[in-house]
């Protein structure tokens, strides 16, 4: 945990930086109130820099709590992040019938549902039950790529 | 105050706000039974649902969530002895071992039961008390609200986690994801790194979506194992009559508990639980029996974890402060309604308030009838596939996510900011800290420029007027106490092995 502590206490302390820095670049008008846009923000990043500063002293004097997180299934987690972040992407492009029923078997699977009607009968079903809720109760318009002509 | 009931009752009391508080309390007992999905995040799954509904309704059947997830939370801790939410952890105690003894029936039927009474003693506390507290907060101008912005963040941060400066962060950052996006005051765009699309901000819904569901499932996914599934069969012999009468001092004791708890934020009811477990083992004729299969063992937290639901609303209605996470996804309600939350609610939307009292009434009504009809379909429930479980919530969650706006930005949103949240929580941060940061950042920041607006520039505004100096005389405290004790703990643990 120290460790981790260590590079997130100069994390954090880099972000208020350059979030104090972006609070610069905001363009003050001459109508604006006393405080004006930046007055909060910069008392932010203030904060910020000094908690974060507490932090890495801590991490690096030893007196953060030393026990660690419990262990993370790193492939997994990052398997699970493309598969996601594919879903996003080409939604737009390939409409919702098309991505979302290999994301839900990729994740049905990942978490071990390996009997293979099982796994279709539940992608399906779920797929459907997504677009009734949202696409057709709640009016959503799902993106339908080249099975939708619109 | 009746006049406000008989504007608000038939709002609640019409058959589609029914349906939907139906449907609200059986999602509640739905994912309070799920270990790892607590109540907020089930309400926060569901707000992209509220867009086109009446905000009465909408408020009423997030309420049902919420309460019927208190109850739901102690069908897996009497049958699998892990707490569905984090309120039913006492419940685990004497729950799981009348599971074992073969009495399961008992221990739901004494949840559900003491559930009930928890639940309607506690909004019969918040109507009684948010009417007169919203009179009194109406007084209260931009510096009494700064403060109690700034204390309520105090509060959280130092409560609910164990690490007070990564707390402190954590409300922190959430602040400053709530300054993104056009300042409201001036007109002029802050920290959209020159893209139109942050223009908006960061929404408060796809925010708290991601910080409660998404870094939910990514350590649902990434870290936990899994939870085991019930096998031998469940008896559903439930308490009789007498034997509920008999539990009536310790579910008055657990409400009293969780009224007073659910009115400071931070808890949310699983200190009122185990503190009323305590007290109920006391005050009982039998403190023999807790640990060995006692009914007041169940009956006490569950009431105290119910009250909750109710008693937590006060903060929220009268001073547009949540107290905890399921609150601040009402407020988050409230706002993409175009409600402003605070006590000229009561004012200018009785119909509102008043509706939401009646619909809680409802709801736990509701909970009770839901509960013994359907004990056994809950019971399968909690032996969903977890994988099953996990793809349909991260459905819910993206498209979810994309209904918002129908576009793409806030999936983009969600996900980052989920992950984000993963991470914090991994590494012992704050993450209600940081939801109500984000929540009320805007607050906290407008009443803080507009005291100064009033007081033409003075900051002594925030000194001489009296509610609001104590206001952030407690915010201080809130900080100071525990590392004074901390720091009494080092020196007594340094001083230990000496002797």
């Amino acid at each position: 945990m120290r460790r981790v502590d260590l590079f997130a206490g100069l994390a954090l302390f880099a972000f208020a930086a350059f979030y104090f820095w972006q609070s610069l670049a905001v363009t003050v008008g001459f109508a604006s109130d006393t405080l004006g846009p930046t007055f909060f923000p910069r008392l932010l990043a203030l904060g910020l820099a000094i908690l974060a500063l507490v932090v890495v002293v801590r991490a690096a004097t030893n007196r953060s709590d030393p026990s660690a997180p419990a262990p993370l299934r790193h492939g997994l987690l990052v398997v699970l992040l493309v598969l996601i972040v594919a879903w996003a992407v080409l939604l737009p492009l390939l409409g919702y019938f098309i991505v979302t029923p290999p994301l839900l078997a990729a994740v049905m699977l990942l978490l071990g549902l390996r009997n293979l009607w099982k796994l279709l009968g539940t992608t399906l079903g779920l797929t459907l039950a997504l677009y009734l809720l949202f696409g057709q109760a709640l009016n959503v318009p799902l993106p339908m790529g080249p099975l939708g002509g619109r | 105050m009746l006049e406000g009931f008989a504007v608000g009752a038939p709002i609640a009391l019409q058959p589609v706000a029914l349906l939907w508080t139906l449907f609200g309390v059986v999602w509640g007992i739905l994912v309070g039974a799920l270990p790892g999905i607590t109540g907020s995040i089930g309400m926060a799954l569901l707000l992209p649902l509220t867009f086109g509904m009446d905000a009465t309704v909408a408020l009423i059947m997030l309420a049902g969530v919420y309460i019927g997830s208190m109850y739901g939370g102690s069908i897996t801790a009497i049958l699998l002895r892990v707490p569905g939410t984090p309120g039913a952890a006492a419940t685990t105690i004497d729950g799981y071992e009348l599971h074992r003894q073969g009495r399961s029936g008992m221990a739901l039927g004494t949840s559900l039961v003491a559930s009930t009474v928890g639940g309607l003693i506690g909004v019969f506390i918040l109507v009684g008390l948010s009417v007169p507290l919203s009179k009194v907060a109406l007084a209260f101008g931009p510096p009494e609200y700064f403060a109690i912005g700034v204390f309520g963040i105090a509060l959280i941060s130092s409560f609910a986690g164990k690490d007070l400066v990564k707390g402190a962060i954590s409300g922190i950052l959430g602040l400053v994801l709530a300054t993104i996006g056009t300042d409201p005051f001036s007109g002029t765009p802050r920290f959209t790194l020159g893209s139109p699309t942050l223009l908006g901000g960061i929404g408060v819904v796809p925010g708290m979506i991601g910080l409660l569901a998404v870094s939910e499932i990514f350590d649902q996914m990434a870290v936990s194992v899994g939870w085991e599934r019930i096998r031998e069969k469940v008896s559903t012999a439930l308490p009789r009559l007498v034997e509920l009468w008999r539990l009536r001092l310790a579910m008055l004791l657990g409400s009293g508990i969780g009224a007073l708890e659910g009115m400071l934020p931070g808890a949310g009811g699983a200190i009122a639980a185990f503190l009323s477990y305590n007290e109920a083992k006391r005050w009982s004729k039998h403190p023999e029996e807790f640990g060995h299969g006692s009914l007041e063992g169940i009956a006490a937290p569950e009431a105290a974890n119910n009250t909750v639901t109710g008693t937590a609303l006060v903060p929220l209605l009268t001073f547009g402060i949540p107290g905890s996470n399921s609150s601040a996804v009402l407020l988050a309600a409230m706002m993409l309604h175009g409600i402003q939350p605070g006590p000229q609610v009561f004012e200018g939307s009785p119909a509102l308030v008043y509706g939401l009292f009646t619909g809680m009434f409802v709801a736990n009504f509701m909970m009770l009838a839901v509960g013994f009809l359907a004990l056994r379909p809950a019971i399968a429930v909690v032996n969903i596939q977890r994988a099953l479980l996990l793809a349909g919530i991260l459905g819910i969650v993206l498209v979810g996510a994309y209904s918002i706006s129908n576009q793409m930005f806030e999936v983009w949103v969600v996900l980052g900011v989920g992950l984000v949240g993963f991470f914090m929580n991994r590494f012992g941060f704050n993450i209600l800290a940081m939801v109500l940061g984000l929540v009320l950042g805007f607050m906290i920041e407008a009443n803080l420029r507009r005291s100064l607006l009033v007081s033409l520039g003075d900051p002594w505004v925030f000194v001489t007027r009296p509610v609001c100096a104590a206001l952030l005389f407690f915010a201080l405290v809130t900080f100071v106490v525990p590392i004074v004790r901390q720091a009494q703990g080092k020196r007594r643990a340094r001083a230990a092995p000496a002797n």
